[in-house]
């Protein structure tokens, strides 16, 4: 009984909501004549009676972290949690209207990470102008894979293998930097212009280059919002008392305050930024290629098969012979590792999973490492691209990296026989 | 009217022109599916933010060379509007000449169903705009093939088939039975489910549990191999009553299904990619998908109209062995059901004698 009456309710406080909407879209138009007027007035009755779009106005917490974070600290998580989400929304606003700290991040000057502008015209539902520029642009192209936090966890996600990017990891596979830092700008357009083979991840390169800046600025602010998050749950949990009950005023989640709480907040948002502004300093440096004619070439591509199936690389351990990928290793990304080895939990374990899944994380799936012989690459199978894989592993994967050394031992290879490797697994998929 | 010696020769309808008339509203309405897909296709349906004017003009007024000229969004959306402003006309014309020309009061009722579900239609369109909703751009989008298919069915009562008299092989030929016209009717329903659930999937809202759109997706497919079964035993079911009126677009309709199977499967690839479980197709291991591709476009868009089409050839089957099961009763004196008396009362003698 009780339910119908709220179930009422909200069908009588949505069609109120709905007849201001109308009604101020007719004010504002004060032209409006008789017949137009009511033309909208029937037209608003019946869209009264079919229903209207769910209501996007805030950010999803973290959930799945947050339960995560209650399991391996034995502690509830939610007063945090809640804690957390209104800061956030102050410091970063809503899906609708997003804001970027820029205050508190010119101190380190790091405020141009990314344009307001930008974001805005990312953000928000998807409309398009006289001029053909579209709004909206992470909901008309990314929202259904990558959810409106970027969470990874959108309407089709489950259909990905692997998942959609979770961004609030702050991690990404496919860059040229070294493996613990972020991406840097460039990547990001690079990938979004290339586009993932083999995954659901697709190109955007005909986009215009416009939209593809404001959808980076998009990303990255995603990213910096969802690792704050993350990091301030810990936090608020490790350094400030949070528990079954909101600490004392002074250690509170609350921005802006003059308080630690108010501390940690900055810490964190300075520090997540200042990686990503950093990221430019912190590329992989890639030597020249060897210049080689056709004999050398055959020459390395054999050498590079040794050590493609030798001890130090030992890539034969997960990619199997001559890289046909017929090895199981049953491992899992970083990003399902958070909610199940990580806690002690057997990722296949269904009954285990079950609590994660109920707020909203996706069924854990193995990794596969890639069957080389295919001749594919995610992450670009240029030269200077695959230099990167190796030496640096891919970020948030089992693939480790292999050390570059001075001089030929056994611990790591030079960069002379990295290039050998590479022109190996480039050979491979030309098979 | 003196049809009863004549059994042979087709009595001609009262109203060809009105015939031709619905035949030019079907043929426009369909385009404009077209059109209208292609508005989703490229989310262009905020590109003229105001309704029912463009940019402040009245939506004939508007100067063509900026429309015809400028960005590719503008282009679909005004011209959507034109044509459906277009079709509105049509269906104007369709209520005058079925009040002038056409002896029965029913379908004059009907072309001002036709009239009020365009109206009803242009208002979901320009609401969807107004609000900037995209519920309601799917109920937009589901309404439209319904109207297309209200459109047939117009067409099936104006034609010159609807008029034939019943004859000697009408009253030789084998009855139709209920099964037979439920299975239509149900082949009709479950193409409506289809196009509802695929609206669904195209439409999907930012907030969908993940969970609700597999559940959604499921079905579409499940419901896909159901019609596709259905209708190719509706239509060798209709190759054996004999009469080319129904034979043929049973065919068709196999025909159209196979084609929307093939062009859902692409259209589900070319938005998401090869799912995990087809691993084994030829390089779909590296396969790319390409946002806003104009090919892909045209996939998803034409996914959009082939079910509208289903949806239409459907619709006519049953109004048509309807009329000719009507048909074959009257020839063969049976008159004791329901069907058959409302057929009856139908028939163009009947009609034709008040
Ligand atoms: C059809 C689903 C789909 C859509 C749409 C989609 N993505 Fe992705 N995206 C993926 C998948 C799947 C991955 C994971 C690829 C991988 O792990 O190699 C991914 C990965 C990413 C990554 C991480 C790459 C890395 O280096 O780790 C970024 C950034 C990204 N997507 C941004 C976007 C943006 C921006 C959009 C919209 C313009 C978008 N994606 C649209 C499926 C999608
Ligand atoms: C611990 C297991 C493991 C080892 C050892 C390993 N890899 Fe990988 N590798 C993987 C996995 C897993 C992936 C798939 C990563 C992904 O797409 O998320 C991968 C992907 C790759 C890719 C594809 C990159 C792309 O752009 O698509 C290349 C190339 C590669 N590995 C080369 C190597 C080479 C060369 C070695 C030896 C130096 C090696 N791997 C060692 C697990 C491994």
């Amino acid at each position: 009984m009780r339910q119908s009456v709220a179930i009422a309710d909200s069908g009588f406080s949505r069609f109120n909501s709905l007849m201001f909407r109308v009604e101020s879209t007719a004010r504002s138009k004060s032209d409006l004549s008789g017949p137009k007027r009511a033309c909208l007035l029937l037209a608003s009755f019946l869209f009264a009676l079919i229903g209207c779009d769910a209501r996007i106005e805030q950010f999803e917490p973290n959930r799945v972290f947050t339960l995560a974070l209650a399991k391996s600290r034995s502690i509830p998580t939610e007063p945090a949690s809640e804690d957390v989400s209104q800061s956030l929304e102050v410091l970063f606003g809503t899906p609708n209207e997003p804001q970027w700290p820029e205050q508190l991040l010119a101190e380190e000057g790091t405020e141009d990470l990314v344009d307001v502008e930008r974001l805005r015209r990312a953000a928000g539902p998807v409309s398009s102008g006289k001029d053909g520029t579209h709004r909206g642009l992470f909901r008309e192209h990314c929202v259904v894979c990558h959810a409106l936090e970027g969470s990874g966890a959108g309407p089709a996600s489950q259909f990905q293998d692997p998942y959609p990017r979770d961004f609030r990891h702050g991690v990404f596979k496919w860059k040229r930097t070294v493996r613990g830092a972020k991406p840097t700008k460039q990547d990001l357009r690079d990938l979004l212009t290339r586009g993932v083979p083999g995954t659901g991840m697709p190109s955007f390169a005909l986009l215009s280059p416009d939209d593809l800046d404001a959808l980076v600025d998009y990303v990255i602010y995603l990213s910096v919002r969802g690792e704050t998050e993350r990091r301030l749950l810990v936090g608020a949990v490790d350094e400030l008392d949070y528990g079954d009950t909101v600490p004392e005023d002074d250690f509170r989640i609350r921005y802006p305050a003059d308080s630690e709480g108010a501390g940690l907040i900055e810490d964190t948002v300075v520090r997540v930024a200042g990686q990503w502004d950093a990221a430019e300093s912190r590329l992989v440096e890639v030597p020249e290629p060897p210049d080689l004619d056709a004999e050398e070439m055959a020459a390395s591509i054999e050498r590079g098969k040794k050590f493609f199936h030798g001890q130090i690389a030992n890539c034969v351990g997960c990619h199997g012979a001559s890289g046909n990928g017929a090895v199981v290793i049953l491992d899992y990304d970083d990003w399902t590792k958070d909610y199940t080895t990580r806690l002690g939990l057997t990722p296949s374990d269904r009954e285990a999973m079950q609590p994660f899944r109920d707020v909203g994380a996706l069924r854990p799936r193995p990794i596969k490492p890639r069957n080389l012989q295919k001749g594919v690459f995610r992450g670009g199978g240029g030269g200077p691209d695959l230099y990167c894989r190796i030496t640096q592993g891919i970020a948030g994967t089992p693939m480790p990296a292999v050390s570059v050394v001075d001089q030929a031992n056994g611990k790591g290879l030079t960069a002379a026989q990295i290039w050998d490797l590479v022109h190996y697994v480039q050979s491979l998929g030309r098979e | 009217m003196t049809g009863q010696q004549s059994t042979e020769t087709a009595a001609s309808p009262p109203a060809r022109g009105l015939h031709r008339l619905v035949v030019l509203a079907l043929c426009l309405v369909w385009p404009l599916i077209w059109v209208g897909g292609l508005v989703t296709t490229y989310d262009a349906g905020m590109a003229v933010p105001d309704w029912p004017g463009t940019y402040g003009y009245n939506l004939f007024l508007y100067p063509y060379k900026t429309w015809l000229l400028g960005p590719f969004d503008l282009f679909i959306e005004h011209g959507h509007r034109l044509l459906g402003a277009v079709v509105g006309i049509v269906a104007i014309a369709i209520v005058v000449v079925a009040y002038l020309r056409d002896p029965r009061r029913w379908v004059f009722f009907l072309s001002l169903g036709l009239l009020a579900a365009v109206i009803f239609q242009g208002c979901l369109g320009g609401m969807r705009v107004v609000l900037g909703d995209r519920t309601l751009a799917m109920v937009h989008g589901c309404v439209g093939p319904a109207f297309f298919a209200l459109c047939a069915v117009t067409a099936v009562v104006t034609s010159r088939m609807w008029w034939r008299e019943p004859s000697e092989e009408d009253a030789k030929a084998r009855p139709i039975g209920y099964p037979l016209v439920g299975l239509i009717a149900s082949l009709l329903a479950i193409s409506y489910v289809q196009l509802v659930l695929g609206a669904q999937i195209r439409h999907v809202q930012p907030t969908t549990p993940p969970s609700q759109f597999t559940m959604t997706v499921a079905q579409h497919v499940m419901t896909a191999l159901l019609l596709w079964v259905l209708s190719l035993l509706a239509s060798w079911r209709l190759w054996r009553c004999g009469d080319l009126t129904l034979s043929r677009p049973g065919l068709v309709l196999v025909g159209l299904v196979t084609l929307q199977t093939v062009l859902g499967v692409a259209t589900w690839v070319v938005n998401y990619g090869w799912p995990g479980f087809v691993g084994q197709v030829p390089s779909s291991s590296g396969y790319l998908i390409q946002a806003k591709g104009f090919v892909d476009s045209i996939i998803v868009t034409a996914h959009v109209a082939v079910g509208s089409l289903i949806l239409a050839v459907s619709t006519m089957l049953v109004a048509r062995i309807l009329r000719v099961r009507g048909r074959r009763r009257q020839a063969q004196g049976v008159h004791d059901d329901v069907l058959a008396t409302s057929n009856e009362s139908l028939s163009p003698s009947a009609a034709l004698s008040h």
